[in-house]
């Protein structure tokens, strides 16, 4: 049987991962993709820490759905952001937005 | 030394070995691969892996939700912004080396932290529509109003920053 610490070892590996893309790019879409892969590890490790205590499973469940609709919207902020930093430095270098003002 | 058979596995075993797998290289080719539209469609197939992960687990309301909301509109959304890019420019870090130190430490202490999970059996879980919208609405109800606000306030913050126009 697989028990919680494999599922947990995956979101571990895939934390990781996103971890890794979100420090070594500056490129701000890049770091998006980065930061959702840590978010779907995140998520797992809620789901399944919840799936084990037996008062908090449908609890974790709310939350999820809860992080799942933020995460919507964060994506919608963080492109909205992408795209006007392009339409008005011409990149998307997130070394651009110190440079920004206002 | 003989391989063990196929047949003799469980089954949840072999669905997540293969469900693994495809979550892990999904993971690494978003971070990795060359071209970002290929890194989004990666990136659904991530959220993908990860919803069966979800339904193994018990969850398949959110797996479908996850689905629905995560892969069907954030990933597309994501899919459909980057073509508006004529071309993107790749800007690279320097500190490579330290990039991959530090998500290399963090696996490891995760993998640490979590250690008392190690004998813990996970229990399919059954959690049904009407507790979940029961507990939205007795316990959870300001963080909903809170998610409701966040995403309004994201729709007019996109459609602000689209039509903003940029002077000649």
């Amino acid at each position: 049987m697989v028990t919680a610490y494999w599922f947990l070892v995956m979101s571990a590996s895939m934390f990781g991962i996103g971890l890794y893309g979100l420090t070594s790019r500056r490129n701000v879409l890049r770091m998006l993709l980065s930061a959702e892969v840590i978010f779907n590890a995140a998520l797992l490790a809620l789901l399944t820490v919840s799936s084990i205590s037996p008062e908090g499973s449908a609890a974790g469940g709310v939350l999820a759905l809860l992080a799942i609709s933020i995460a919507a919207a964060e994506v919608g902020v963080i492109v909205s952001v992408a795209v006007l930093l392009f339409q008005v430095k011409g990149s998307v270098d997130v070394y651009e937005l110190s440079k920004s003002k206002g | 030394m003989s391989l063990p058979r196929l047949d003799a596995l469980p089954l949840d075993l072999i669905v997540f070995g293969i469900t693994g797998a495809a979550a892990l290289t999904s993971a690494v080719m978003v971070v990795k691969h060359r071209s970002l539209v290929y890194a989004a469609v990666f990136l659904a197939l991530l959220g993908v892996s990860n919803a069966a992960f979800f339904a193994m687990l018990g969850y398949s309301f959110i797996s479908l939700f996850h689905i629905a909301v995560y892969v069907g509109a954030s990933v597309t959304f994501i899919l459909f912004s980057i073509t508006m890019f004529r071309k993107v420019p790749s800007v690279e870090a320097p500190a490579k080396a330290l990039a991959v130190a530090s998500g290399v430490l963090a696996v490891l202490a995760l993998a640490y932290v979590f250690y008392t999970y190690l004998e813990s059996p996970t229990s399919t879980v059954t959690v049904t529509y009407r507790e979940l919208s029961r507990l939205f609405v007795e316990r959870y109800r300001f963080p909903l109003i809170v998610a409701s606000i966040a995403l309004v306030t994201t729709m007019i913050e996109g459609i602000t920053l689209a039509r903003r126009e940029v002077r000649a």
